[in-house]
């Protein structure tokens, strides 16, 4: 009776038979937020205010003054140059490995992975050597007046190596899992080669597409290992801004630095929000398949 | 459009998927390939199609060469197992597909796309759902658009790879019909490949049956059934007792190899020559047939008989049997092929 009772007052709550006991859980979710806080938010509240620590005048002064507007402008102009390119050659090596079978297309699917790998200075080293004064086609390069490592090429050459995978990356498991059938169909229905890449493929990993250029971008506009060995660090000419950075904090202008370093973080921060908009799209559109696959026939 | 098939040899590494195909299939038929799994029959309807390109071996659309010919130019229409609609068009665009890609000279106008596509929206009874996309429509449904955008380009020859294989029984069986139907309307060539006998038997002209890359018969539904050519073919066209040289056969010919379908076998209260003495195990009843399990006395194998139900409930109560029973069986017809035909393993 007694026990009739005290479950009518309070129904059993029965766990699912994968979840883990109340303090587990609790003690789980407590650790991951307090890493959170401690080594994300803390440092990222802390970029903004040490950016305004000196009052707004400052602040202002600092992102417009000519150094750091010209290094804002050149890291523009570099992820503006090296994630529409990056965009066609990670298409065109995710199309390569997805759709057609080859000899080395393991030793390919390798190599898109060197980049992450290998560390971002020895990237940097290994372009001054081609490309610098001393290098394979240094004298070439001089003859000809181009000018390579210590210019903006030089950037762009080590930002496209150093986020090349991205898009590839994002691109490669989804065309695999979708298979040849979709271009099948389109090819025996009449169409070329660039009607079914343009209609067919393409909408189909649009989203992946998007995600994969959102990441590209966000490394482009931060890279500062591969960057700082092939800049040579010219003011004004040469500086990105992460290399800006670094220049006004070892000049102990730490207002300066801050300001700086919070527009880079802005930045990433609009990306992030980009990413999350992305997936959430692509993962309702996941789930509207997914819901009408298991609906019987 | 006829289609012929000459020598088509193909490989995939060392496993041999056609093994020097010949086949004619005349215009306006509609034709079934039939096998187990791997036998090799959807690798050569995308041969015909040009999907898949043979190591040798031709294929001939309307007595021409169309071996190298492209895909996109063979004036085929395919139907894929799994349909491959686009999922990012709706059902109105994925049927139009065809006639907006055609090059800018031949290509009809809105208007035209537009009175077409309804036009084929309208036979295969969706008119209705134009403008959903495939993820909201049903399989039976997914694969009455798939065959409408088939259809788009005026092909003419239809191939469709396994097209009731992700139905459930009852679609499966409306969209048989409606096929053959649709089939005897438009008159174009068809081929379809399918594992299942009674699809292949229901719907198709002629049925060629498949194995190992191989074709082991060719004929309508009736010949194949009825005068198998081989054993593989029996066994694969329905359920067979195998009996190993010692029924209905004089001493001396054991090396050969007897089979009985399960419906020709009669039960007789006492022994005749030819019957063989069997008791019975269990008998079940699934729809208007039973199926009866028995044991033979001499070398203690499994025979099945089948029979209409009534049938059963009168015989049961004439000669008053219950399991356990012994009772004399009589094959009304065998058919027989030498031991060396015979490959047991060929039906795993």
């Amino acid at each position: 009776m007694s026990a009739a009772s005290a479950s009518e007052k309070a129904p059993r709550r029965i766990d699912e038979a994968t979840s883990e006991p109340a303090w587990v859980r609790r003690l789980l979710i407590g650790i991951a937020l307090a890493f959170l806080a401690v080594f994300l938010f803390v440092p990222l509240v802390a970029v903004f205010v040490e950016a305004l620590k000196k009052g707004l005048d400052v602040y202002l002064a600092a992102i417009s003054e000519p150094d750091a507007v010209s290094a804002i402008k050149l890291t523009l102009i570099a992820a503006g140059i090296s994630v529409p390119l990056n965009l066609v050659f990670g298409v065109a090596a995710a199309w390569a490995i997805a759709k057609f079978d080859f000899r080395g297309k393991n030793v390919l699917l390798t190599l898109i992975d060197l980049p992450f790998s290998v560390s971002p200075v020895i990237a940097g080293l290994v372009f001054v050597l081609v490309f610098g004064l001393q290098g394979w086609f240094g004298e070439w390069l001089r003859d000809h007046d181009l000018k390579i490592i210590f210019a903006l090429p030089g950037i762009v050459i080590a930002t496209i190596f150093i986020t090349f995978p991205f898009v590839a990356r994002e691109l490669i498991p989804l065309m695999q899992a979708q298979g040849n059938e979709q271009e099948e169909a389109a090819r025996v229905l009449g169409a070329g080669g660039w009607q079914i890449f343009r209609r067919i493929t393409l909408p189909n990993v649009k989203w992946a597409l998007l995600y994969g250029v959102i990441l590209c971008n966000a490394r482009a506009m931060g890279e500062f290992g591969a960057v700082s060995v092939v800049s040579g660090h010219i003011r004004g000419q040469t500086n990105t801004m992460p290399l800006h950075i670094e220049i006004l904090y070892n000049e102990y202008q730490f207002a300066a630095a801050f300001a700086v370093a919070s527009l880079l973080a802005f930045l990433a921060l609009v990306t992030l929000a980009l990413k999350y908009w992305v997936e959430r799209n692509a993962a309702s559109r996941r789930q509207v398949a997914a819901s009408v696959e298991a609906v019987p026939t | 459009m006829s289609i012929e098939v000459r020598g088509i040899n193909k490989r995939f590494g060392a496993t041999v998927v056609c093994d020097n195909v010949d086949l004619d299939i005349p215009s306006g038929e509609l034709v079934a390939l039939l096998g187990p799994s791997g036998s090799g029959k959807t690798t050569l309807l995308r041969i015909i199609a040009g999907l898949e390109v043979p190591d040798s071996g031709t294929v001939l659309f309307q007595g021409q060469d169309a071996t190298s010919a492209d895909v996109c130019k063979r004036r085929v229409g395919f139907v894929f197992q799994h349909y491959a609609l686009f999922g990012h068009m709706t059902i109105f665009e994925n049927v139009a597909f065809g006639l907006r890609v055609r090059p800018r000279a031949t290509r009809p106008d809105e208007a035209q796309i537009r009175k077409k596509v309804t036009e084929l929206l309208k036979l295969v009874q969706l008119d209705w759902i134009a403008d959903r996309f495939p993820h909201q429509l049903s399989g039976g449904q997914r694969q009455r658009i798939a065959l409408a955008r088939a259809l788009a380009v005026e092909p003419e020859v239809l191939l469709l790879d396994e097209p009731f294989g992700a139905l459930d029984a009852r679609v499966r069986k409306e969209l048989r019909r409606w096929l053959r139907r649709l089939h005897d309307e438009m008159n174009v060539t068809s081929v379809f490949v399918t594992h299942d006998q009674e699809e292949a038997m229901e719907v198709a002209d002629r049925i060629v049956v498949m194995n190992h890359g191989r074709i082991e018969q060719d004929g309508p539904p009736d010949e194949v059934y009825d005068h198998p050519a081989t054993p593989f073919v029996l066994q694969f066209l329905g359920d067979v007792n195998i009996f190993h040289g010692r029924l209905g056969q004089p001493a001396g010919q054991g090396g050969d190899v007897s089979f009985v379908r399960p419906h020709e076998l009669d039960i007789v209260a006492a022994a005749v020559p030819g019957s063989i003495v069997a008791t019975l195990v269990q008998a079940l009843t699934v729809g208007p047939n039973t199926r009866l399990e028995f044991r033979r006395d001499d070398d203690q194998a499994y025979v099945d008989v089948e029979m209409p139900r009534t049938d059963w409930q009168a015989l049961r109560e004439r000669l008053g049997l219950a399991t356990g029973s012994k009772v004399h069986l009589l094959p009304r017809r065998l058919t027989r092929f030498s031991a060396d035909d015979f490959d047991p393993a060929a039906m795993i």
